[in-house]
């Protein structure tokens, strides 16, 4: 093992080759995080130098429209998007687990979402929920339901949601089936002769032992929720630079890049990490708590 | 020897930029045809002003605004750069324009022959800070094919909007016979005031906003009639696709041929010259108050911080002349802002064969599209409001009334 460790002018060395990364961390990720937080004090319209605002732009958040309806859009998205993302992507990897005929094209199909471009498979949504010429309404009317419409405003929410978590499904069954498979088949060979039932090797084998996966893929698919603009760009975004559904992300984009208010985009965005972060901290709990039970 | 290659190497290098060329670059949005007609006037305008290297770079509109600002606020602005007139006030009074008052007055006679109206949009009471480089009015697009197949008469000058409505409604219809519109009267996005509500607006007599701008104007009883207007259009005969059933066709409902009339500038005409259907242009219709249509221009401005202000504005000069304005009249997508070259056969004679000089005309009933700080965001603010009306989730009194007080708190905020 030892001979892994650098030894003498070696570390010199692994410094230096590490340097170029470090220095692009230190100034790249955490300077323009400071520089945000920085920012979100200011009043700047990025032409004339940022002027002190104090908490102005925080304390003005609240009643501004475009963010307050971006803000709840984003709550309902993500209170929506992670456990049903969790959950179907879980159910997909348990049932992809096992040794049964064509199950490389399974995974194959089930991840294939993940690897193609959101614009390209977007376009198809949009075509799926097309009013008049769509799949859906044309299969909603061919059983006798009036048409819906499915990007309008009452449905929005709901139709973006499938198509991100049929987007994201593919990833989060290859970090489950990664974590399925490092179980070691003995657990499961001990509790049939036992005889415990399917329901109890899930509970009490399955789940305890993936939970370190189910944690990693909590965090991960709630950082994308609070961040998903692709899909929703592509299905909802209307002539003006908004959409039917704006995020925050489409609030930030605007105010700082369209309407010459970085300050105020800066102090959205630190509301969005703080969020993300919040949640962060009450899944490590919750996973802390978990593991000792 | 080694040191010998290396001086020799200094030497040239140091000579050959003692005499290099000044080079400016010049930044705008559009297409790759555009780029072409530029850089054959960078070129003309090259070869008279010898000694001075005009760089032409493009992109589509979103990704310029986008480049533009990180450019100037980086301090490295392009030396000219385009700038859409409604948006022109955001940069000019955050003081990165340069006054051009001083070039002016050593040019008596340059402002002479060029359209009052496009001139307007950059005056300020120190001087202009930019200068209009072409232009726009707003006409009727009607295909002709759908008049013909639906037995209904061309639009005309002695149309009203009331004529309008009932031409659009006899031209909504299911051709395929499944129940489902697939064919519409009239189409608009309906979020910016250009190219429709704005001039709807000003011809039932009302008003978009005050002239010291802190006032948004919409709700009047005039303006109120014109909104109803086109929101008993879009929801009550629904002549006009909603947005979700426009997205089926793509983004132009007239271009996509599912809309039998539809609103633009002159910058639509080289893309429907490339329709299958027979088309034509009429004036907008008359309202209330008369005929009105909505006028706006895109402009040069030079950068305050650009280390080459004088060659900066020989070019600048140059493309804002007659040989560049003709030169210009090519690209086909605007109107050049002299007389003398709007009204001849380098504008007049395009290969579109419709009546260009329609688009004129127009001036004369044409209101500016407003210029003023926040512009953008006050359209945004106002749009998003008005369309939470088009899609039918609000009334287009409450969305007005929304639409109102969003924009007053953008115009008070961007004093």
């Amino acid at each position: 093992m030892s001979a892994l460790r650098p030894m003498g002018s070696e570390r010199w060395w692994v410094w230096l080759f590490l340097l170029p990364t470090l220095l692009g961390l230190a100034l790249g990720t955490f300077g323009s995080i400071f520089a945000t937080i920085g920012l979100s004090f200011t009043n700047w319209d990025l032409l004339t130098p940022p002027q002190w605002a104090g908490v102005d732009n925080y304390a003005d958040l609240p009643a501004g429209r475009m963010f307050t309806k971006a803000f709840w859009n984003t709550l309902a998205f993500s209170g929506l998007y992670v456990p049903l993302t969790v959950v179907l992507s879980l159910v997909v990897a348990i049932g992809l687990n096992r040794r049964i005929k064509g199950i490389g094209w399974f995974r194959v199909m089930y991840f294939l979402p993940a690897v193609c471009s959101p614009t390209a498979t977007g376009l198809l949504w949009n075509w799926i929920y097309a009013p008049d010429n769509g799949v859906l309404n044309a299969a909603v009317t061919a059983v006798g339901v009036s048409p819906v419409s499915w990007l309008g405003p009452r449905m929005a929410l709901y139709s973006i949601v499938v198509v991100n978590v049929w987007g994201a499904i593919g990833g989060g069954m290859i970090i489950f089936l990664a974590g399925l498979q490092a179980i070691p088949k003995e657990y499961f060979e001990v509790t049939r002769l036992d005889g415990a039932t399917a329901w109890q090797r899930l509970r009490f084998v399955t789940l305890p032992a993936l939970a370190p996966s189910l944690f990693f893929q909590t965090v991960l698919t709630t950082i994308n929720a609070f961040q998903a603009f692709d899909y929703i760009y592509v299905l909802t975004s209307s002539g003006n630079g908004n959409s039917t559904m704006p995020t925050l992300v489409f609030s930030i984009y605007r105010s700082g890049f369209r309407f010459f208010r970085m300050g105020d985009a800066a102090a959205q965005a630190v509301v969005l990490t703080a969020m993300i972060f919040a949640l962060t901290l009450v899944y490590f709990r919750l996973q802390k708590k978990w593991g000792e039970a | 020897m080694k040191l010998l290659k290396a001086t020799t190497l200094a030497l040239l290098l140091t000579t050959s930029c003692a005499f290099a060329d000044t080079e400016i670059t010049y930044q705008f949005w559009g297409s790759p045809q555009e780029v072409g007609v530029w850089n054959s006037v960078a070129r003309a305008f090259e070869t008279e002003h010898p000694g001075i290297k005009v760089k032409i770079e493009a992109s589509d509109w979103d990704s310029y605004w986008e480049k533009l600002k990180v450019k100037v606020a980086g301090g490295t602005p392009p030396d000219v750069f385009a700038m859409d007139a409604p948006l022109y006030k955001d940069w000019q009074s955050r003081g990165v324009l340069l006054n051009l008052k001083p070039y002016l007055d050593k040019e008596p006679g340059i402002l002479d022959g060029v359209y009052p109206l496009t001139l307007k949009a950059y005056e300020t009471p120190d001087g202009f800070y930019g200068l209009p480089r072409d232009f726009q009015t707003i006409v009727l697009y009607y295909n002709k094919d759908m008049f013909d197949a639906a037995g209904v008469a061309y639009p005309n000058d002695g149309w009203t909007w009331e004529d309008f409505r009932i031409a659009a409604k006899k031209l909504t219809k299911d051709k395929d016979g499944d129940g489902k519109t697939d064919q519409w009267g009239f189409w608009e996005a309906g979020y910016d005031m250009e190219p429709f509500w704005g001039a709807l607006v000003w011809s039932f007599g009302g008003e978009v906003v005050n002239p010291e701008t802190h006032k948004t104007l919409i709700s009047s009883p005039q303006a109120m009639a014109a909104f109803q207007f086109m929101s008993d259009m879009w929801l009550k005969d629904k002549s006009m696709p909603s947005e979700q059933q426009l997205r089926q066709y793509g983004a132009d409902g007239f271009f996509a041929g599912i809309s039998a009339m539809g609103v633009s500038g002159h910058w639509s005409v080289p893309e429907y010259s490339q329709v299958a259907f027979k088309w034509d242009i009429a004036p907008l219709p008359k309202g209330p108050a008369g005929r009105v249509t909505s006028a706006n221009s895109a402009g040069f401005v030079i950068a305050k911080d650009s280390k080459h202000p004088n060659e900066a504005w020989e070019f600048v000069k140059y493309a804002f002349g007659e040989k560049g304005q003709t030169e210009l009249a090519k690209i086909g997508l605007a109107i050049p802002v002299r007389k003398s070259i709007a009204e001849r056969p380098a504008y007049l004679d395009q290969s579109t064969k419709i009546d260009h000089s329609l688009y004129i005309k127009a001036l004369d009933y044409a209101h500016l599209k407003p210029v003023f700080k926040g512009y953008e965001e006050w359209s945004g603010a106002v749009g998003d409001a008005l369309h939470m009306a088009w899609t039918g989730e609000m009334k287009i009194t409450d969305a007005l009334a929304e639409a109102v007080a969003n924009g007053d708190e953008v115009l008070a905020r961007s004093k």
